[in-house]
């Protein structure tokens, strides 16, 4: 029999539910070789799904399809939630009411970490710091999903031009949501309050903005599909210059077909709806001048720097020209990178130091059974299919440690590396199995710490609420959540 | 557990059957027909999620044969199938690891396989829903499909599915060169 494995797994997105799920399903409960296994997930938000929940646009509800794997991982008995945790050395600030957890906790309770937290901190440009007039993506995409985190609403009743800076698929996100009708987003998993803003918005144009060229946007034609379809909006013609791609080049398929898609246009011809949009390549924003007035009528000149591409490094670099764009708000959406306070978060890299799953020290070599899975070991790309891919991957690295001569293990499979025990961050061993951190034992006194029968009972209110409204769910904030929880606690 | 259990189902039914029909009535009431037409595809696309898991095979010797191989080309299972039954579904059935992370509504490639090349030609060519998302899959080729999207014919009988190689470094491999 292999000795007891006990994994704490921090954060509770996609990627940790992957690991959990092939983990649990490639050593089977009944199986009399499996080691006891205990995959104990904690997240600092009190619901699970991490950016299924808090941002999959709200437009795209087939993509939160997953969440039904992971309801089938977490009904296996092996499997525990804790919600509303974070794990760290300093209390979150963000969301005050998350219980703080120091990392030693963790330590003194499992014999494996593995680390999926993600990359929580949106990236800002050094020219256009945050202002009244700057915001971050994220703090949109927070405010329409009800993060816990809460950020104010924007002013969308008192703008008229929105810039985007990135081409990514948030951005995309972004100019959808405000370019589509509140009655078409009425019917999906959008807050009713968040609606209530949407409706009054007189947002009329949306600039997209990216330093490079059309082959170089992040965005998918998934995602570009989408706006060019948009039923109320049409998109300003790109110089067709801009889409011929240079002599010598081979294009992927999808630079291809975003090309193809670019040439063809919007649907709705220019000129012809009351909203439009438009992309804007090879420009980098400058400086931000803010208007002189305080009145928020008054539009900010934002500078833009042309740039071409340099041949050589595909980096873009400025001409020396620079034109000027006039606009109400200005939104950065130039991806994110992990919380600089996570234990081995490397400054350089901007996501934590590892090296195939597992987590490394400063000379590189691999800390025994301590992993690192998705954006948090990776840096924030890809979409779900690639968590997905990854988590896998590392989940055969934790299980080549745990059960070497298991027959999910094959042959095939890398010897593991030297590996040394962290000096510090030593693991337990020889854990109790079921012997949770004095901190949680408490939170779960106290109502503090959510657990996924919690999360089952508000989700299926959530969607409840959303029936009686004529939409897909109607969200629960945490004061409403840990009432209601407290509610059908009480329940016989 | 078993309050949990009960939930799970209440809300299943909630999603699946219950949701399209109500967008169905959402979507004769209103008239923006884009995004309209768009959703409402995806959602009866959803509506398969009931038949996975739950394939009926055919009696043996009288089905469409179906092989599956590994992405080296080791056969895993040849299967039998029945007209109309999606590669999708039978691999879920048959305990094939081919992953529908979407189940089934044509918003992820988790699903995607490699044909072979004679079958491949026999298939209506795919949406441009499904080649958005085959733009984003991992180790394409000229004859990769989405699995949901392929349902079975008689004529398909003898095809191959291959599940396409998966590495660790597909975070790198499956992207555009990245900025900075």
């Amino acid at each position: 029999m292999p000795p007891p494995v006990k994994l704490a797994i921090i954060g509770g997105g996609p990627s940790a539910f992957y690991v959990a799920s092939r983990l649990l399903s490639l050593l089977p409960l009944k199986d009399p070789m499996s080691p006891p296994l205990r995959v104990h997930m904690y997240d600092r938000l009190w619901a699970p799904h991490g950016l299924v929940r808090y941002g999959v646009a709200p437009d795209h509800p087939e993509v939160k399809n997953c969440t039904n794997k992971f309801d089938t991982t977490a009904t296996d008995p092996r499997f525990r939630f804790f919600g509303n945790v974070n794990v760290g050395s300093t209390p979150l600030h963000s969301i005050p009411h998350a219980l703080h957890l120091p990392l030693t906790s963790i330590l003194n309770n499992y014999s494996h970490l593995l680390f999926a937290t993600g990359c929580t901190m949106p990236t800002l440009h050094p020219a256009i710091p945050p202002s009244v007039y700057c915001i971050p993506a994220l703090s949109l995409v927070h405010w329409y999903t009800q993060h816990p985190s809460q950020p104010p609403p924007p002013a969308l009743d008192k703008i008229s031009h929105l810039t985007l800076i990135g081409q990514g698929n948030v951005s995309l996100d972004i100019a959808r949501i405000l370019l589509t009708s509140s009655s078409v987003l009425r019917q999906y998993d959008v807050p009713e309050h968040v609606l209530e803003v949407l409706s009054r918005s007189t947002v009329k144009h949306v600039s997209i903005v990216g330093r490079r060229g059309p082959l170089e946007a992040a965005f998918t034609t998934k995602e570009l599909r989408e706006m060019i379809n948009l039923p109320e909006a049409s998109m300003v013609p790109i110089e067709p210059t801009l889409l011929t791609p240079p002599s010598g080049v081979t294009l992927t398929r999808q630079q291809r077909r975003t090309l193809e898609l670019l040439q063809k246009g919007s649907k709705n011809r220019p000129g012809s709806t009351p909203k439009s949009w438009s992309l804007h390549f090879y420009r980098s924003p400058a400086s931000l001048t803010l208007p002189s007035s305080a009145s928020a009528l008054d539009m900010a000149n934002l500078t833009l720097a042309h740039t071409c591409l340099d041949p050589a490094t595909h980096r873009a670099v400025s001409t020396g020209e620079t034109s000027t764009l006039l606009t109400s708000l200005v939104v950065t959406s130039l991806g994110f990178h992990a919380d600089p306070e996570t234990t081995f978060f490397d400054p350089a890299l901007r996501h934590l130091r590892s090296s195939a799953g597992r987590i490394t020290s400063s000379d590189g070599s691999a800390l025994k059974n301590m992993y690192a899975s998705g954006w948090a070991a990776n840096g924030a790309k890809g979409v779900l299919a690639s968590t997905m891919i990854d988590a896998y991957a590392v989940a055969g690295t934790i299980l080549s440690d745990i059960a070497p001569s298991s027959e999910a293990v094959t042959a095939a499979a890398p010897p593991p590396p030297e590996m040394e025990m962290a000096p510090d961050e030593l693991l337990d061993c020889r854990p109790d199995l079921d012997a949770l951190p004095p901190e949680i034992v408490h939170g779960i006194k106290d109502g503090m710490v959510t657990q996924y029968d919690d999360w089952k009972v508000i989700d299926a209110e959530e969607v409840r609420r959303g029936g009686a409204l004529g939409k897909e769910r109607e969200r629960m904030g945490w004061d409403e959540a840990l009432s209601f929880i407290a509610l059908s606690r009480a329940r016989p | 557990m078993s309050s949990f259990r009960i939930l799970r189902s209440v809300r299943m039914s909630a999603v699946v059957r219950d949701r399209p029909v109500h967008l169905l009535d959402h979507w004769t009431r209103s008239n923006s027909q884009n995004l309209g037409s768009l959703s409402l595809r995806r959602w009866l696309h959803g509506s398969q999620i009931q038949r996975h898991g739950n394939v009926t095979r055919p009696d043996p010797g009288t089905g469409i044969k179906l092989h599956f191989k590994d992405s080296k080309g080791k056969l895993l299972k040849t299967i039998e199938a029945n007209e109309g039954d999606d590669i999708l579904s039978l691999a879920h059935e048959h305990d094939i690891d081919l992953e529908g992370a979407c189940e089934g509504s044509v918003a992820c490639s988790t699903c995607h396989v490699v044909l072979s090349p004679e079958h491949y030609d026999l298939l209506p060519e795919p949406s441009d829903d499904e080649n958005d998302m085959l733009d984003m899959a991992f180790g394409l080729t000229d004859t990769s499909r989405l699995g949901c999207q392929v349902h079975v014919t008689r004529e398909m009988d003898e095809m191959t599915a291959t599940l396409p190689s998966a590495t660790r470094n597909m975070f790198v491999d499956g992207k555009k060169p990245t900025h900075h």
